[in-house]
C-alpha cells in the first residue's frame, strides 16, 4: 500500500489489455475503501471514471485521469471529489453531477454536464453539442457551474432549469458564435455568462439581462480561480473586460407569456392597411363603419326599434261592424268620463243607435270580441246601444246644393239620407210605405224592442231628414224622371216581394212579410196548429208572433240545417216552437203541410219565410241585374254612374249591413261631388296575440254597468294611457308627451332603447310593435 | 295561443321544441336583454296572470280569489320562431336567470319546418357528431427505432407541396419537350378552406385574411386561404398578400371579371386556382346568396347590382363531361397567368371521385385534387343534402392515394382532403390520419370559425342560422349591426393562435415517426383503429 499522501495509480490496462469499465471502477472504489485519498488513472477509454466515490465520506479525494477518457467521467460525482483530466474528454463529462470539481485541461466532447445539480466544471477548451443541458439548481445546496474557456457548441443549454454556465470565447471554434446553434430552447433556469458573438438564442426562454455589479465581481473572482486551474492566468487581463460579456437568464414563467410578437392591431396598422390603404381590405368599397360593437346597442345600432302604432289598427268590433262603428273608441271616451260623448259619437255612423246597436243587432262587434279570443265575456256594447236613445241630434251643416233622391225609407235609405244630410247634401226620400223606417217599422215584431226607443229615434231621424215623401209607389218612368232631376239617385227599396214556392196549395200560405206587418198592426190571426215553411230568423219572428196571438203547436219546416240564430231563435224556442230538417214540402192542404215522403203535418194556418226579393219593376232597363237583385261595385255604385244601390235589393242582410251600405254609398257620393276619389280605409284588423288579456278579470260574467264595460273593454289598437309601456322600458326610454292639438302620444328616446320590445310585450292594447331597423350599408 | 282557437297541425307546445328556454322568473330582472339580442326572436315579454285562491272553511270569512299580473320571459311556439339554442339570451343575461336546455327527446319541430312545401334549409354541418377520424390512433411511437424526435425543441418545417411534382429527371425532360415547368408551391399543410365574401361577413373574412398575412409575414408559415367562390376585394388582388390566396372559380363564376380586370396590375400571383366543382357539405346542391345579403359591399366584389340573388348552380353550365371540363376549365385558369399558378379542381367525396382522380393523372397541369368529404360546413344547403348526400372523407382520401400508388404517382399528384377536420376539436389529429391516409394537406372551414370567431354551431343542430344571415356571433352576416359583433384584429389573433397550437399539436404527433421536414403522407403504418371493419376497409392496423 503506498502512502495516502502519495498518487495511488490504477491502469486502465493491464498486462498490455484494456480492462473492463465495470473492473476499472471496482479498482477505484476498493482503493477509496481502503482510505487513498489521492488516485491517478491512467485511462484506456473506460467510462464514469470518478464518479461516486461516496465511501470516502468527508475526506476529500483527488484523481488525475490521465490517457484517453471514456464517457460519463465524473458522473454522479461527490462533493469530496475532485477530478483533474489532463487532455480532452469523451461525452457527457459530469453527468448528473452532484457535487464534484471537475477541470478539463483539454476540450469535452458533447453532452458536458448534462443533467449536472451541483459542482463544477472547468474545461480548458471548447464544448461539444448539448452541454449545459438539462441542469438543476437544488435550494439545498450552491448552484452547479460550467466554465468553459472557448465556446459551446449547438443546442447549448437545452432545458437548461438551474446553475450557471461561463462561456469565455476564447479561441472559439466558430468565431462568429461563441453559443452554437439554436441555444437555451426550453431554459427555465439559471444563466449563462459568455464573451463573444452569437446567433441568436431562444428568447421565449431566456432573456438578456444587464450585468450588474456585483455578478461582475463575481464573474472576475471566478475567473481568476478557473484561469488558475486551468493554468491559464496569462489569459485574465485580456478576458476581465466588462463590456465584452453579456448575461443571459431564463425567463420566469410570467415573463415567458409576455413573448414580443408584434401586436396584432400593430401589424394591422403597420403591414396590412399600410400595403391596402385606409379601411383595410375593402376601405375603397364602403366608409361604413366596421369597428367592434357590443352585443347590446342603442340608437341606429338596434337590431329592432319599437313604433307606437295607436289606431293603426282597427279593432275587432269596428272590423266587424257592417255599420263601421269605433266600438272601442267609445268605451275610451266612457272610460274618460266621456259618456255623452260616447253616446253622441255613434250618431256620426248610424242613426238607429239605440234601435240597431241596443236592441236589434246580433252584434257581430261582440262576437268579435277579443275577450272572447281567451273565452272571457265580450264587453257587452248593448248597454251602450241602449244608453244611446239619449243621443243628440247632431247640429246640421249648411247645405251644398247636391241633391239626391232616395227610393226607399227603410234602414239602408235612411242611413244613406242621413249621412248626406250630416254632409250637407240634401236627400229626398220616396217609400211606398205610410211610415218611415221600412223593415223595422213594419214588419219587426214589438217584443223585440219597445215602441218607445225606435219612435223617439225616428223622430230624431225626421229632425234631420225632412225630405220625406210616404206612400209613393214609383214607376220606371218615374225614376227616370228622378234621374233627370237629381244629381244622383240610390236605391234602397229593400227586397218587399216574399218569396214562395210553386207547390200545389200554394194560396193557402201566407208570407212572413204580410203576417208580420199584420200583427204589428193587430190585425193578425192565426189558427192553433201553425207550420212555418222556413225556419230562418224571420221564420223565428213569425212563430214567437204566432205564439204570441195564440198558436199552441208551431213546426218550423227547413230544408237544410236553419240558418236561424240568437234572439230570434231563442224567442221562438222559448214560445215552443219545434224545428223540423231536412224536410221537402210537396203540397199544401187543407189538413195541413203535407211533405215530399208522404207525411203529412197538420196545421190550422201556414206560413212561408223562405225569403224576400226585390221588386224592381220600377228600375230602368239600364241599370243592371243579377238574379233579381241589383248588381253594384264595392262603393254601391250600379251600372249607370249616377244611381247607387243599397240594402237588401242588392243582397239580403242584417239591418246593420243595411245601414253600413248606406254610410258607405253617402261617402262615395260625397266624394264624387266633389270631384274627388271615394275614401278608402286602409286599416286592417289588429292581430289578436298582440292583446295582453291578462291583465283583464277572466270570471266577470257580466257588466254592471256603462263604467263596468269601459274598464274591461281591451282597447284593442287604441291606446288607453295607462302607462305600463314607460314603466316597464328596462331603459327609461319611453316618455308621454303631451301634444298641441290636446292629445297625446308616447316616444321613444332612440340614444337610450336598445330594442328589446319589452313595451310591446307589455302593453295591454297592442300599440306597440317591434320592427326591423333600417338596414345599414 | 289563443284558447278560442282550434289547435292547427303545426300547433305546439315548449316540449315538443328542441331548444327549450329555461328562465327563473326569481333571477330575472327584466333588463330586457335576452330578447333585444336572441338572432330569431324566439324569446318576448309576455303578460302573466297568477290566480291565488285563499281557501277558508269558514262562513266568516269566506273563501277569497285574487288576480296577480305579472310580466316575463315567454318562448314562442310557433315553428318559424323556434329557438336555435345558440344561448346569446345566456350570454348578455346578468343574471344567469336564462338558459335554453335541449329537449329530452326528439323534437316536433323538424315535421313543421317545411312550410308551404319548402323543405328546411340551413347552414353548419351534418347532424352527426364524431366520426371515423376520431377514433383513428397513432400507434407507430417511435422512441428508440427511428431517430424520435421532440416536438417542443426539434425544429420541424412542416410544409406540403402543391402542384403537379415531378421528378428532377423528369421535370427536366418534361422541361425540354414542352419548354414549361408545372408550377408548384410549398405551402403549410393546413388551409383555410373556400368561405366566400358574401358567405362570409367582411369583418369575418378581413380577420381570416389578416390572421393568414400575420402567420406568413410575422411567423414564417406559409399558410393560405381560399376566397371561396364570390371574388376577391380589389385591394387584396392588387396587393403582394394575393401571394397567400388561393382564388376559387365556381359554377356562378362570381367576381371573375374583376379578378380579370386586375390581371394588368397585380403584383404576386395568387397561390393557386381552385375549381370548385362539388361541396362536400351539400354535393349536388347549389349555392344561392339571398338578395338580402347583397349589399352595396358584396356587389362591388361579385361585380353585380345590389338586391338580387346569386345563384350557384350546382354544375358548370357549359361542361358536360370529366374529360371536357376538367380539361378546358384548368387549361384556361393555366393561361390567364401564363401557366405560373397551380391549377387543382375540388369536387365534393364521391365514389364517383377516382374517375375524375384517373382523369387527372393524365392530365399535365392538373395541380392535384381536393375532396371535400361530408362533414363539411356550409352557409346554407338543403338540409337533406347536409345529413344523407356525401361520401366520408376518409376511405375517399385512401381509395384516391391507393389509385396513385397503383400507378406510381403518389408523389406527383397531391390530394389535399376536407370536410369534417376537426369537428370534434380533434384538428391536428384528424389532419395527421387524413395525411398519413395520404392527404398532402387538408382543408378546414367550420373549425376555423369555430375557433377563430366563437360560431356556436353544433352537430346538435345547436345555431346553424348561416343561412339567414342573422349569424349571433356576426361571422355569416350582412348586417353591419351583427358582423361589427366581430373585431377583425382579434378574429385574426384567434387564427394565429388555432395555427400555432395547430403546429405544434402536429409536430407532438409527427415527431415520435422522426419527422420533422417531409409530412408523413400515406404513412399508413402508423395509423391503428380499433374497429375491425374499418381497419380492414382503409388498410390500416387493427389495434384492440
Amino acid at each position: 500500500m503506498s502512502s495516502k499522501q502519495e498518487f495511488f495509480i490504477i491502469s486502465g490496462k493491464v498486462d498490455g489489455q484494456r480492462i473492463d469499465s465495470r473492473l476499472l471502477e471496482e479498482q477505484i472504489q476498493s482503493a477509496v475503501a481502503q482510505g487513498h485519498t489521492r488516485l491517478k488513472i491512467e485511462a484506456y477509454g473506460q467510462h464514469g471514471i470518478g464518479g461516486r466515490l461516496w465511501p470516502a465520506g468527508d475526506k476529500k479525494i483527488h484523481v488525475q485521469i490521465s490517457g484517453p477518457v471514456g464517457q460519463r467521467a465524473g458522473s454522479m460525482g461527490f462533493a469530496n471529489t475532485r477530478i483533474e483530466i489532463f487532455g480532452a474528454t469523451s461525452d457527457d463529462i459530469g453527468w448528473l453531477n452532484a457535487g464534484a470539481e471537475i477541470v478539463v485541461h483539454g476540450n469535452a466532447a458533447n453532452g458536458a454536464c448534462n443533467a449536472m445539480a451541483q459542482g463544477k466544471v472547468f474545461v480548458g477548451g471548447s464544448i461539444g453539442a448539448r452541454g449545459m443541458t438539462m441542469t438543476k439548481q437544488n435550494p439545498r445546496f450552491d448552484a452547479p457551474e460550467l466554465w468553459v474557456l472557448g465556446s459551446a457548441g449547438d443546442y447549448f443549454g437545452e432545458f437548461m432549469a438551474g446553475g450557471i454556465a461561463v462561456i469565455c470565447g476564447h479561441e472559439p471554434q466558430d468565431p462568429s458564435n461563441v453559443l452554437g446553434y439554436r441555444p437555451l430552447v426550453g431554459m427555465v433556469g439559471g444563466k449563462v455568462l459568455f464573451r463573444g458573438p452569437h446567433k441568436g438564442f431562444s428568447r421565449t426562454d431566456a432573456a438578456m439581462i444587464p450585468i450588474d455589479d456585483a455578478t461582475w465581481a463575481w464573474l472576475t473572482r471566478g475567473l481568476e480561480d478557473f484561469l488558475t486551474r486551468i493554468d491559464r492566468s496569462e489569459l485574465l487581463e485580456l478576458l476581465a473586460v466588462r463590456e465584452q460579456w453579456q448575461l443571459i437568464k431564463a425567463r420566469t414563467p410570467q415573463e415567458r407569456v409576455t413573448i414580443d410578437k408584434r401586436a396584432m392591431a400593430a401589424f394591422r396598422r403597420e403591414v396590412w392597411d399600410a400595403n391596402l390603404g385606409r379601411g383595410g381590405l375593402v376601405g375603397d368599397l364602403t366608409d361604413l363603419d366596421r369597428s367592434p360593437i357590443p352585443l347590446i346597442t342603442r340608437g341606429e345600432l338596434r337590431r329592432f326599434v319599437p313604433v307606437w302604432e295607436n289606431y293603426k289598427y282597427m279593432a275587432p268590433c269596428e272590423a266587424s261592424c257592417p255599420t263601421g262603428i269605433p266600438v272601442q273608441q267609445r268605451w275610451k271616451l266612457v272610460r274618460d268620463g266621456r259618456v255623452d260623448e260616447a253616446v253622441d259619437l255613434a250618431l256620426a255612423y248610424t242613426p238607429f243607435p239605440a234601435t240597431v246597436c241596443g236592441y236589434l243587432c246580433p252584434h257581430p262587434c261582440m262576437g268579435a270580441c277579443t275577450k272572447s279570443a281567451s273565452l272571457m265575456a265580450p264587453v257587452d256594447v248593448t248597454q251602450l246601444g241602449k244608453a244611446s236613445i239619449d243621443a243628440a241630434t247632431p247640429e246640421l251643416p249648411p247645405v251644398s246644393g247636391t241633391k239626391v233622391a232616395v227610393i226607399g225609407g227603410g234602414p239602408a235609405g235612411i242611413s244613406l239620407a242621413w249621412q248626406l244630410r250630416l254632409k250637407g247634401h240634401e236627400a229626398v226620400v220616396y217609400d211606398t210605405a205610410e211610415t218611415l223606417g221600412g223593415k223595422i217599422a213594419a214588419s219587426i215584431p214589438g217584443s223585440r224592442i219597445p215602441e218607445a226607443v225606435f219612435s223617439k229615434e225616428i223622430q230624431r231621424v225626421r229632425d234631420v231628414i225632412s225630405h220625406v215623401h210616404l206612400q209613393q209607389l214609383l214607376s220606371r218612368a218615374d225614376t227616370e224622371q228622378l234621374m233627370a232631376d237629381y244629381d244622383f239617385v240610390v236605391i234602397a227599396a229593400g227586397a218587399r216581394k216574399p218569396r214562395t214556392l210553386p207547390i200545389p196549395g200554394g194560396d193557402r200560405m201566407v208570407t212572413a212579410l204580410d203576417f208580420l206587418k199584420a200583427a204589428k198592426a193587430g190585425t193578425a190571426r192565426v189558427g192553433k196548429r201553425v207550420v212555418i215553411i222556413g225556419a230562418g230568423n224571420v221564420g223565428c219572428d213569425v212563430a214567437t208572433e204566432a205564439a204570441r196571438l195564440g198558436a199552441v203547436e208551431i213546426t218550423l219546416l227547413d230544408v237544410q240545417e236553419p240558418a236561424s240564430f240568437g234572439k230570434e231563435r231563442e224567442d221562438a224556442e222559448k214560445a215552443g216552437a219545434k224545428f223540423r230538417w231536412p224536410v221537402f214540402t210537396q203540397a199544401i192542404t187543407q189538413a195541413g203541410v203535407q211533405l215530399e215522403s208522404g207525411e203529412v203535418i197538420a196545421a190550422d194556418s201556414v206560413f212561408i219565410s223562405i225569403g224576400d226579393a226585390p221588386d224592381l219593376d220600377f228600375l230602368p232597363e239600364e241599370i243592371s241585374v243579377d238574379r233579381g237583385f241589383i248588381k253594384v261595385d264595392d262603393n254601391y255604385q250600379t251600372s249607370h254612374p249616377k244611381v247607387f244601390a243599397i240594402g237588401d235589393v242588392v243582397r239580403p242582410g242584417l239591418l246593420t249591413d243595411a245601414i253600413g251600405a248606406g254610410r258607405r254609398a253617402a261617402d262615395t257620393i260625397h266624394a264624387v261631388a266633389a270631384g274627388k276619389r271615394p275614401p278608402t280605409d286602409a286599416r286592417t284588423v289588429i292581430d289578436l296575440e298582440r292583446i295582453s288579456l291578462e291583465y283583464y278579470d277572466p270570471r266577470i260574467l257580466q257588466y254592471e254597468d256603462l263604467g263596468h264595460c269601459g274598464s274591461q273593454c281591451a282597447s284593442c289598437g287604441q291606446c288607453r294611457d295607462c302607462g305600463i309601456c314607460v314603466t316597464m322600458c328596462p331603459e327609461s326610454a319611453i316618455s308621454r308627451q303631451a301634444l298641441e292639438s290636446g292629445g297625446y302620444e308616447y316616444v321613444v328616446d332612440a340614444d337610450r332603447c336598445i330594442g328589446c320590445g319589452f313595451c310591446a310585450g307589455a302593453c295591454p292594447c297592442g300599440i306597440w310593435n317591434l320592427i326591423e331597423n333600417a338596414p345599414l350599408g | 295561443m289563443l284558447p278560442d282557437r282550434p289547435i292547427t297541425p303545426s300547433t305546439l307546445s315548449v316540449k315538443d321544441l328542441l331548444w327549450q328556454i329555461a328562465w327563473h322568473k326569481d333571477k330575472c330582472t327584466l333588463c330586457g336583454r335576452c330578447t333585444a339580442v336572441c338572432p330569431v326572436n324566439a324569446i318576448e315579454l309576455g303578460v302573466f296572470r297568477k290566480r291565488t285562491v285563499t281557501a277558508s272553511l269558514d262562513p266568516a270569512k269566506p273563501p277569497a280569489n285574487a288576480y296577480q299580473v305579472y310580466q316575463g320571459i315567454r318562448q314562442k311556439t310557433d315553428p318559424a320562431y323556434a329557438c336555435v339554442g345558440c344561448a346569446m339570451c345566456s350570454l348578455v343575461c346578468p343574471n344567469d336567470a336564462i338558459i335554453p336546455m335541449r329537449g329530452d327527446e326528439a323534437d316536433k319541430v323538424r315535421y313543421h319546418v317545411n312550410r308551404g312545401g319548402q323543405p328546411r334549409r340551413r347552414g353548419g354541418r351534418r347532424n352527426v357528431p364524431g366520426g371515423v377520424l376520431d377514433q383513428i390512433k397513432f400507434i407507430r411511437i417511435s422512441m428508440l427505432t427511428d431517430p424520435a424526435l421532440d416536438a417542443g425543441r426539434h425544429e420541424f418545417e412542416l410544409r406540403t407541396l402543391l402542384g403537379r411534382v415531378l421528378a428532377p429527371e423528369d421535370n427536366l425532360k418534361f422541361y425540354r419537350e414542352n419548354g414549361w415547368m408545372p408550377p408548384v408551391r410549398e405551402i403549410y399543410p393546413l388551409i383555410i378552406g373556400s368561405m366566400s365574401f358574401g358567405a362570409l361577413s367582411p369583418n369575418m373574412w378581413e380577420g381570416l385574411q389578416l390572421g393568414v398575412a400575420y402567420l406568413n409575414e410575422e411567423l414564417g408559415m406559409p399558410v393560405r386561404m381560399c376566397t371561396g367562390e364570390g371574388g376577391c376585394p380589389p385591394r387584396l388582388l392588387r396587393s403582394r398578400f394575393l401571394k397567400y390566396t388561393i382564388l376559387q372559380i365556381a359554377s356562378g363564376y362570381f367576381g371573375w371579371d374583376e379578378i380579370i380586370h386586375a390581371l394588368p396590375e397585380m403584383k404576386e400571383d395568387p397561390c393557386a386556382i381552385e375549381i370548385k366543382y362539388g361541396q362536400g357539405a351539400k354535393p349536388g346542391d347549389g349555392g344561392l346568396l339571398m338578395w338580402h345579403k347583397v349589399n352595396k359591399l358584396i356587389a362591388a366584389i361579385r361585380g353585380v347590382p345590389t338586391d338580387v340573388s346569386l345563384p350557384s348552380p350546382p354544375t358548370h353550365q357549359t361542361q358536360y363531361s370529366i374529360e371536357e371540363s376538367v380539361a378546358k376549365m384548368i387549361q384556361s385558369m393555366s393561361m390567364a397567368w401564363g401557366f405560373r399558378v397551380p391549377v387543382y379542381p375540388k369536387i365534393s367525396g364521391s365514389s364517383t371521385a377516382m374517375a375524375v382522380l384517373n382523369n387527372l393523372t393524365r392530365n399535365p397541369f392538373a395541380a392535384g385534387l381536393a375532396i371535400d368529404g361530408e362533414d363539411g360546413g356550409t352557409g346554407a344547403a338543403y338540409d337533406v343534402s347536409m345529413n344523407h348526400m356525401g361520401h366520408p372523407i376518409a376511405s375517399n382520401i385512401r381509395d384516391a392515394y391507393r389509385n396513385l400508388v397503383k400507378i406510381g404517382k403518389q408523389n406527383e399528384v397531391p390530394l389535399f382532403a376536407g370536410g369534417g377536420v376537426g369537428k370534434s376539436g380533434n384538428l391536428a389529429a384528424n389532419a395527421a390520419a387524413l395525411i398519413m391516409l395520404g392527404a398532402s394537406g387538408v382543408q378546414i372551414g367550420k373549425y376555423i370559425m369555430q375557433a377563430a370567431a366563437g360560431c356556436l354551431g353544433s352537430e346538435s343542430d345547436r345555431c346553424n342560422i348561416c343561412n339567414i344571415g342573422l349569424c349571433p356571433k356576426g361571422i355569416t352576416s350582412q348586417d353591419p349591426r351583427l358582423y361589427r359583433r366581430l373585431d377583425v384584429d382579434l378574429v385574426a389573433e384567434r387564427v394565429v393562435d388555432a395555427f400555432l397550437s395547430f403546429d405544434t399539436e402536429l409536430k407532438k404527433i409527427v415527431a415520435p415517426l422522426g419527422r420533422s421536414t417531409a409530412l408523413p403522407i400515406g404513412m399508413s403504418d402508423a395509423l391503428g383503429v380499433n374497429d375491425y371493419r374499418v381497419a380492414e376497409r382503409l388498410d390500416i392496423k387493427y389495434v384492440v
